[in-house]
């Protein structure tokens, strides 16, 4: 953001630095604890449960990496998994939930409220575990499909209110100017509004896309070991719970673990499951620019 | 329209439910008739022109190693002797209960084999439900004679509900899955204790031990996991009173009064000093610094700490120990010595294994359960599968010597052999004694406790909780609640906060219970 | 014959605005197959349900799968804690949210703005089994990261695992730490979504920073807290339970301060799975959090009407 340098008086100066001060401790209490997770990933199992987390590697090893990357094939069918659903079910979602938005936040549009409500009311009421798994397996057969994890992430009432929301922003003279070029309701949308969303449009992908990559439980549920790759998120997630699972549980039968470093390779699965974040994250800022919604019409 | 559209859902959803309603009753119908009509012709005439796939579903973590190609070799011989391959359907540790029971809870023809366990797989409740077909004897007969023919009468009757088998159980395997604790005999010679730890004195004497003589190690670096708590609880009933465990009751707190007087429930956790001092027990131990202030958020693995030195206990089953934590440790810390303190040997209160603590079912919607019945009973007792779905191919992953399974160097199970985790029909007839395995210890404290043991006395009774189902939940929070605090010594007042759980009980009905477990006893065995 | 009317009226109107219509269309068919549908299976929630048997033939139990909420004696503890978790959530997540993206986007330079961005919203990837792994290893009492640096400095740690009073505050913080980064990014947009001709206006009409803050940008932030509350309150009873199970786990002398209606329903179910059981819960809350969303709902229909979510 371009500021101008007019108009600085003391308080912004005040307001100045208390940004930068409580900017920074925010970042900072954020970026420890993820030091910590990615030094005790390089750290040996045996100097961990001595002296706990350290923020520098203690005893260096990449034994725990080395036990992940034992089976590249895996991991690899993982990311292009997350990957592929991250997209397809972004852009998918992304368009449904825009178009959506738009259509309900029209102040001429006699049935939104109703088709509002029929949303909204969704997100209040589920129907429980047990029906929602036996309609996906047995109406929709979609155990052991991807699409059992592309569809119920595609959308939420959440995302369309705050769309509609959005979209309130623009002015409805730009949806007037074109009906009077004589162009129909969807090409407006098209061609006027979407440009002008693109903040909103970027943050709505962004959290569709983060519920794609952070996915793990309609995977644990409809994913049985029948399919090879399973999503990223839910090999984290496995890798975290199955070592307390098998002490926990199993009274009675002999389970041969050998030698899992428990603690240092929950750490290193959380750094390759994350990592990819932390490079996709500024991609998306890029679109986070102000006076795209407005200025157009303003002129 | 929102009133059209909700009548049009309810529809497709009453549907899609009552379809799967229909089919379910139909094949638990169709199956044993259809075994009726072939078991006339034997054995020899069943018919298995077509080939089927035989989908078996077992807990446990998807394999890394050869179990596909070991699988490729044991599916050629199941086409060859009765034209089925087997696959594997993992139910992984991970939420495994969620999702063992929603398999079964939906299915659609796609699960034959189901491992379960009456003790931890529910399979009496899932039984109830409907999830397993029931298998007649014709069935049984036609289809897995020597199943059939190995398990003794009276073992088939401890597999019934109302009259009809569900479970095919393993009864033919011995092993000892009483808990304990397993501890390092070096330190205990140190410490003067010349012929082990065999009683809870001598356990705590081993602590205080370490605590004086190793400050970097943790005496017992425990976690309070659900089952150490119950482990803990059990365990010094079972060595203070002559008190059996009742299984199937959802939470340890009912007992036998004992092995003479087992249909009476005891009322330890009502009355009585034992509970008490236990109490005060641990509460000196914890104050001691026998494990760590934060024991009960402790989130350190206990076993792989005692592999480093750090810890100088760990509790679980004599299995375990023998199998995995002796050999282990003979490795990682040489002259360790580990050796196993029992829970109930200080008074001979050992009770063997019940034979549905693992056990495999038919699944209700099974689409082959005749074929399913012929592969299991290839699996338990045809040499070749059997060896060849426990231990791997011979001649690659291991060979024999004797009866010894001895490993070639270098063999690490986590990237070699199978993994079948077939927990549900081992067979002592056909195992193999893995050469890594502690057998000096194992055949020097086996005799001892089997000496001490006694059947499992409640293998009929099949509990209905469904009149004390509210009790028993509450009775469960609450246990969960005061159990650690107790367990772990983190109370101010041992005896005083033992009262306040013991209010608590009785405040859930648990009076209640205990009748109601007398009563439906009584029923099974009479009063 | 009125009816007959409307109904025609309704026609003509929705044949007037089918590409609107159409354009709603994916969405509502979405919500039919994905929540709809599936509903009517609520019904278990009033059955012992039997595998065979299913929705319709299994047997009818009445209030029977409800009744090991109400028959404990916690209740009251459940709901206070549940609910008082859920505004200390709502609130100071949502002022700590806002506050933080108005001062990054008005005050700071767009690097920094980015650089602290990115880094606050990393938590939110964390998983909360990992999450319950770090915060023992700053705060247990033997070796942890925090005590170990207290007692460096000369100061005798508490024991914060054995200190119920401590749970709150530390159960707050660990939510905030894991979700602002996340929720700063809804403010954001709607930050960058304001006009900067009127922030021009205001400034050369000589008003502050501070001013402008309060005057501009916060006014036009309101909708946006708004909705996000409506969404909030609807879960009023529904906790966390990654978060909560994974911090405290077994350790019940926190249940006091910790313990929430999902932990307790765990903890009764632990050893005897019951579907029919975890609906009725989930019923309970959804009956209350529709409730308070109405009455929300109709509570800012009445002050800002432009404000409600319907």
């Amino acid at each position: 953001m371009k500021k101008n340098k007019i108009g600085l008086d003391r308080t912004d100066f005040i307001i100045r630095g208390v940004t930068y001060a409580i900017g920074s401790i925010g970042a900072l209490a954020c970026v420890i604890p993820f030091l910590l997770i990615l030094a005790s990933s390089f750290s040996s199992e045996d100097a961990i449960r001595r002296t706990g987390f350290t923020i520098w590697p203690a005893d260096f090893s990449t034994y725990s990496y080395s036990l992940i990357l034992r089976t590249p094939k895996q991991l690899v069918g993982a990311y292009i998994v997350t990957i592929l659903l991250t997209l397809i079910g972004t852009a998918v979602g992304l368009f449904i939930v825009a178009m959506t938005g738009y259509a309900l936040q029209r102040a001429d549009f006699p049935f939104r409220n109703a088709i509002m409500f029929f949303i909204y009311f969704s997100s209040l009421f589920s129907a429980g575990l047990v029906p929602f798994y036996i309609v996906m397996t047995q109406a929709y057969h979609l155990r052991d499909s991807y699409l059992a994890i592309l569809i119920p992430l595609l959308m939420n009432p959440w995302l369309i209110v705050l769309m509609k929301n959005f979209a309130k922003s623009v002015p409805h003279e730009i949806t007037e100017s074109g009906k009077i070029d004589g162009a129909g309701d969807f090409a407006i949308f098209t061609r006027l509004i979407v440009p002008m969303l693109t903040p909103a449009l970027a943050t709505i992908g962004l959290f569709i896309a983060i519920g794609y990559w952070n996915e793990w439980y309609y995977s644990s549920l409809f994913l049985t070991s029948n399919v090879e790759y399973r999503p990223l998120q839910y090999q984290l997630y496995r890798v975290i719970n199955q070592i307390a699972a098998l002490r926990n549980t199993v009274a009675g039968s002999v389970v041969t673990i050998t030698n899992i470093p428990a603690e240092t390779l929950k750490m290193a699965t959380a750094v390759l499951a994350t990592g990819p974040i932390i490079l996709f994250y500024p991609f998306v800022q890029k679109y986070f620019v102000a006076g795209v919604t407005v200025g157009a019409v303003k002129g | 329209m929102k009133k059209t559209l909700s009548i049009l859902l309810a529809t497709v959803f009453a549907f899609s439910l009552a379809a799967c309603g229909t089919r379910g009753e139909q094949s638990a119908t169709q199956a044993p008739s259809a075994s009726a009509s072939s078991s006339a012709a034997g054995p020899e005439g069943i018919d298995t022109s077509q080939h089927v796939v035989i989908n078996y579903m077992t807990t446990g973590d998807i394999p890394n190693n050869d179990t596909d190609a070991v699988m490729a070799e044991l599916n050629k011989v199941l086409t060859e002797k009765v034209n089925a391959e087997l696959n594997i359907r993992w139910i992984e540790w991970t939420d495994y209960m969620t999702n063992y029971n929603l398999t079964l809870a939906s299915q659609d023809g796609s699960v034959d084999l189901v491992g379960t366990a009456s003790d931890w797989l529910d399979a009496w409740p899932n039984s109830q439900n409907g999830a397993f077909l029931p298998l007649s004897e014709e069935l049984l007969k036609t289809y897995a004679p020597q199943t059939y023919a190995q398990v003794p009468a009276e073992n088939w009757e401890l597999c019934k509900f109302n009259g009809q088998i569900y479970l095919i159980p393993e009864d033919n395997y011995a092993q000892w899955i009483n808990h304990g604790f397993m501890y390092r005999g070096d330190y205990a010679r140190e410490a003067g204790i010349a012929n082990g730890v065999h009683n809870w004195a001598d356990l705590e004497k081993y602590f205080q031990y370490i605590k004086d003589s190793y400050p970097d190690v943790v005496p017992w670096d425990a976690k309070a996991d659900a089952s150490i708590v119950t482990q803990m609880s059990t365990g010094w009933n079972h060595s203070k009173t002559p008190n059996i465990t009742i299984d199937g009751l959802r939470q340890e707190v009912f007992f036998g009064e004992s092995k003479d007087n087992p249909y009476t429930v005891s009322r330890y956790f009502l009355e009585g000093a034992e509970l008490v001092n236990f109490a005060q027990t641990m509460k000196k131990w914890n104050d001691a610094g026998f494990w760590r202030e934060d024991v009960l958020n402790n989130t350190v693995d206990t076993r792989e700490a005692m592999y480093a030195g750090q810890s100088g206990a760990d509790q679980h089953h004599v299995s375990t120990w023998y199998s995995t934590v002796r050999p282990e440790m003979d490795k990682k810390q040489p002259g360790s010595d580990v050796g196993f303190f029992l829970f109930g040997e200080e008074n001979s209160n050992v009770i063997s294994i019940n034979i549905t603590h693992g056990a495999m079912a038919i699944a209700s919607k099974s689409k082959n359960p005749e074929r399913a019945l012929m592969v299991y009973d290839l699996l338990r007792n045809d040499p070749e599968i059997y060896r060849l779905f426990q231990y791997g191919r011979e001649g690659v992953d291991y060979t024999v010597d004797g009866n010894m399974l001895l490993r070639p160097d270098g063999f690490d199970n986590a990237l070699q052999g199978i993994s079948s985790n077939f927990w549900w029909g081992r067979n002592d007839s056909l195992e193999l004694r893995q050469s890594n395995f502690a057998w000096d210890e194992y055949d020097k404290v086996t005799p001892i406790y089997a000496e001490m043991a006694v059947p499992y006395p409640y293998g009929q009774v099949i509990f209905d909780l469904e009149p004390i189902s509210t009790e028993l939940d509450t009775i469960s929070n609450i246990y969960s609640t005061y159990m650690p605090i107790i367990v772990f010594g983190k109370s101010a007042d041992p005896a005083a906060y033992v009262q306040e759980f013991r209010d608590a009980l009785k405040n859930a009905g648990y009076e209640k219970a205990i009748n109601e477990v007398e009563s439906q006893l009584a029923s099974v065995y009479g009063s | 014959m009125e009816a007959r009317a409307k109904i025609a009226w309704h026609v003509k109107k929705a044949a007037k605005y089918k590409t609107l219509l159409l354009m709603c269309l994916p969405a509502i068919i979405f919500f039919i197959f994905m929540s709809y549908v599936p509903l009517p299976g609520m019904w278990v929630a009033f059955l012992r349900f039997d595998y065979n048997k299913g929705l319709f033939k299994s047997p009818f139990v009445g209030w029977k799968n409800f009744e090991f909420l109400f028959t404990s004696g916690q209740m009251w503890l459940l709901l206070r804690n549940t609910i008082l978790y859920n505004v200390a959530f709502i609130l100071v997540g949502n002022v700590v949210q806002m506050a933080l993206s108005i001062l990054l986007s008005e005050v700071a330079s767009d690097r920094f703005r980015k650089t602290a961005q990115s880094i606050m919203f990393l938590p939110y990837f964390i998983s909360a089994v990992l999450v319950s792994l770090l915060v023992y290893n700053l705060i247990n009492y033997d070796y942890g990261f925090i005590s170990n640096l207290v007692r460096g400095s000369g100061g005798e740690m508490a024991k914060l695992y054995s200190m119920p009073k401590a749970w709150p505050v530390i159960i707050v913080l660990v939510n905030l730490w894991q979700t602002t980064g996340y929720g700063c990014i809804v403010y954001f947009a709607a930050i960058m979504g304001i006009d900067p001709s009127i922030m021009e206006a205001a400034r050369v009409d000589g008003a502050n920073g501070l001013q402008r803050i309060r005057r501009i940008t916060i006014p036009m932030l309101k909708p946006t807290f708004v909705i996000l509350l409506l969404f909030a309150v609807g879960g009023i009873l529904k906790g966390n339970f990654g978060l909560f199970y994974n911090l405290v786990g077994n350790n019940s002398s926190l249940f006091s301060t910790t313990d929430i209606i999902e932990t307790y329903v765990y903890r009764s179910m632990l050893n005897s799975f019951n579907f029919s059981q975890g609906s009725a819960v989930g019923l309970f809350q959804s009956v209350v959090g529709f409730g308070v969303v109405m009455a929300c709902n109709s509570l800012v229909k009445r002050i800002e009407p432009d404000y409600a979510l319907f």
